[in-house]
């Protein structure tokens, strides 16, 4: 469903290209977990495929449409849900807010819903009582399940996710890996993880490592 | 639309800085509703005063022109002793103003006097005995000699200034009106009626000076009291105030003769909107013979009003323009600083895809909901604060106005005492910080209190004012600062 075709991006020179000529494709139904060095321009990439930037060379297609034709803001709104190490979520509202306000902005079909809102956070294992205090009042761990949640509302086939489970303990990490296959697997969506913990990237279908600006298949 | 909803949750869980914004807005809209207030009220004040002190055109003899011709008669024909011809003004012109627009009325005066007979006129050590008082008396009939009762030939006694700023009152019977238009129906001053004691229903005999020197049987049909400010109306060499009576032109001018039939000393036209004085001065200088006539104009308590008004009104002004500045600096500051702290969020709204301009929005429907709160805050304060500073202000106005009117007038008597139009065009110097030159004493004292009359409350009418310079306000503030959400990139914010 998604494509890179020639991509490449840099900073402030071409000859400092993070990555160039990258040519990959994202299937729906499928995880995939990009790892690489630090500094290797994982997150740049990713940032490229969230509609967040734009890319220096190359395009980016969605089932054939490039995307800066839909549009960036639309692309991120229709078809892009995006996790991030920080969770991301409103700091002044509760995870049910945070899940219907997610929904009202991307207008998802099930835009308004509570019940559908608390009933996914109920499956993440937040109680009645969490799901309505402020996030900010939650532990790491609880956030990154709202903002899990938030990806699960929302219609968006695509999610990517730049190291969610990086401020995670081991058993809420093993929890967060099971949502992302569930999402990929019985939503039939595309997930594409942006890791550094082998676990995760072997937890997943596929692994491309970026390493001497390019992406390379690794299982 | 979500963002009406994600601004009311904001708020809500940010008491904290809610509570700062509404106070600070709360000030700056309480400074905009006091200016408000006293701008406001100055206007209400201005046009209040419009109706109430109205302003005159007075047709009367030219004098300048008159002075002139005697002049130049006196240059070539040195023989004789100089002259003074002024043509009395004929009803026929007067009436002919008084179609024109905003001339709501007129009233013609005519001044003459005669001799008391068969009673007491009464004699002050500083006037001349019984027929004397020669003199002075610049009026229609120069060469005459006065009697001790000055005649005031009105219209009406009511639309002389005198008893318009009720600085006489009739006290007994009913004044002079356009029914006693030739009839010897006579009002006296109550010193003269007690003095003598003369009630209404007696009569009176009065003897002309001049012309057929006939006698005249008058019936006392109201009795006036001339508060002691009246008195100096009366120039040097005239006879006791208590000594003028009133009565219908029409009685004057055959005191005074014949040839005065259907004349009048002056005729004053009452301007309905003071404004327009100068524009029926114009249209009016073109029915009549300028060299023979001239037309002055009286709208002195008119202007001391406006001009103390108007200061109000321009501080006022001022005041609501600079904190609207001010406060429209002051929240775009806010709110920019506001941006910087939640760019995180904007950030996340963004990943979401939501539009830029909805985020703009959010935040405006958050000013708004803060100024809502705060306009009721300032509303309830804004009435103690405009009271306060309009009676101040009033007060200062009102000190200027008085000394620097009342250091400025006794310029000749209008109707009422002796005889004689002020002179030519003598326009009334009405400027700023009030006092002009009114043609009668009495006037300073009427129109400053007038000006005192500042009401300051708030109406419904400030609020929504209020409201709409608070939305200007605030969508200012959020244009100037939204310049940040606009250019925003999200993954800055959001990848770091
Ligand atoms: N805004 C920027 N301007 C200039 N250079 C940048 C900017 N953001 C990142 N870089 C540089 O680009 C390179 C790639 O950064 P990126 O964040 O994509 O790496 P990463 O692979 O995600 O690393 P990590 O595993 O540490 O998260 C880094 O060398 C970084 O210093
Ligand atoms: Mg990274």
């Amino acid at each position: 469903m998604l494509k890179t075709n020639d991509l490449g991006y840099w900073y402030d020179r071409q000859e400092n290209s993070l990555f160039e000529h990258v040519d990959l494709e994202f299937k729906s139904g499928t995880s995939y977990a990009i790892v690489g060095q630090s500094g290797s321009g994982k997150t740049t990439f990713l940032s490229l495929l969230a509609g967040l930037d734009k890319p220096r060379a190359g395009q980016i297609e969605l089932n054939g449409q490039p995307i800066n034709k839909i549009g960036l803001t639309n692309y991120r709104k229709s078809h892009v849900a995006i996790v991030f190490q920080s969770y991301n979520l409103f700091n002044y509202m509760s995870p049910l807010n945070n899940l219907l306000t997610a929904m009202a902005v991307t207008e998802s079909s099930h835009k308004g819903d509570k019940a559908f809102a608390a009933d996914m956070l109920r499956k993440l294992g937040l109680t009645d009582e969490q799901m309505k205090k402020n996030v900010q009042k939650l532990s790491g761990g609880q956030q990154q399940r709202v903002a899990i949640a938030r990806t699960m509302c929302c219609d968006a086939k695509l999610v990517v996710a730049d190291e969610p489970t990086g401020n995670l303990d081991e058993e809420n990490t093993k929890f967060m890996i099971d949502q992302f296959q569930k999402i990929a697997h019985e939503q039939n969506k595309c997930v594409i993880i942006v890791t550094h913990e082998s676990d995760v990237a072997k937890a997943c279908d596929h692994s491309y490592r970026l390493a001497k600006h390019e992406f390379a298949l690794e299982s | 639309m979500n963002f009406f909803k994600r601004a009311w949750l904001n708020l809500t869980a940010k008491k904290g800085r809610s509570i700062l914004l509404i106070l600070v807005t709360s000030a700056i809209m309480l400074f905009v509703l006091a200016g408000l207030l006293i701008r406001n009220a100055a206007d209400t004040a201005t046009s209040n005063a419009k109706k109430s002190v109205g302003a005159t055109v007075t047709l009367s003899a030219n004098r300048e022109a008159a002075f002139k011709k005697m002049r130049s008669s006196t240059s070539t024909k040195k023989s004789s002793k100089p002259k003074l011809t002024t043509s009395p003004v004929k009803l026929s012109d007067a009436k002919k103003i008084a179609k024109l627009s905003n001339v709501s009325s007129y009233s013609a005066t005519v001044s003459t006097s005669a001799n008391a007979k068969g009673f007491d006129a009464i004699s002050t050590s500083s006037s001349s005995s019984t027929g004397g008082g020669m003199g002075m008396k610049g009026g229609m009939s120069s060469s005459s000699s006065s009697g001790d009762i000055a005649i005031s030939g009105v219209t009406s006694t009511a639309s002389t200034s005198a008893f318009e700023e009720k600085s006489s009152k009739i006290t007994k019977g009913r004044g002079i009106t356009t029914s006693d238009e030739g009839t010897n129906n006579v009002v006296i001053e109550s010193e003269l009626a007690k003095e003598d004691s003369l009630s209404v229903g007696d009569t009176i005999k009065l003897k002309a000076t001049t012309g057929s020197k006939k006698t005249y049987t008058m019936k006392i049909v109201g009795i006036y009291k001339a508060s002691s400010s009246t008195s100096t109306q009366q120039g040097p060499g005239a006879t006791d105030p208590s000594n003028s009576v009133y009565t219908s032109y029409t009685f004057a001018n055959t005191v005074k003769g014949s040839k005065y039939k259907n004349t009048a000393d002056s005729v004053t036209s009452n301007v309905s909107d003071p404004a327009k004085v100068s524009s029926v001065k114009t249209a009016g200088k073109k029915l009549i013979n300028t060299s023979k006539y001239s037309l002055s104009t009286n709208d002195s308590s008119y202007q001391t009003v406006k001009a103390s008004m108007d200061n109000v009104k321009s501080f006022a002004d001022k005041i609501v323009w600079l904190v609207a500045i001010a406060g429209t600096i002051i929240l775009a500051l806010i709110v920019i600083l506001m941006i910087r702290e939640r760019r995180y969020e904007i950030g996340v709204l963004l990943s979401l895809g939501e539009a830029r301009w909805k985020i703009v929005a959010q935040f405006f429907v958050e000013m708004v909901m803060v100024l809502i709160v705060s306009i009721v805050i300032a509303g309830a304060g804004g009435k103690f604060v405009g009271n306060k500073l309009g009676q101040q202000l009033v007060s200062q106005q009102t000190t200027t106005a008085t000394t620097s009117s009342t250091s400025t007038q006794t310029q000749g008597g209008q109707p009422g005492g002796s005889g004689g139009a002020p002179s030519g065009n003598s326009k009334p110097s009405g400027n700023m910080g009030g006092g002009g030159a009114p043609d009668d004493s009495s006037s300073s004292s009427t129109s400053s209190t007038k000006q005192a009359e500042l009401d300051v409350s708030v109406t419904v009418l400030d609020l929504v004012e209020l409201g709409g310079f608070g939305l200007a306000i605030m969508f200012l503030s959020i244009m100037l600062a939204s310049g940040g959400i606009l250019r925003l990139q999200p993954k800055k914010v959001l990848i770091d």
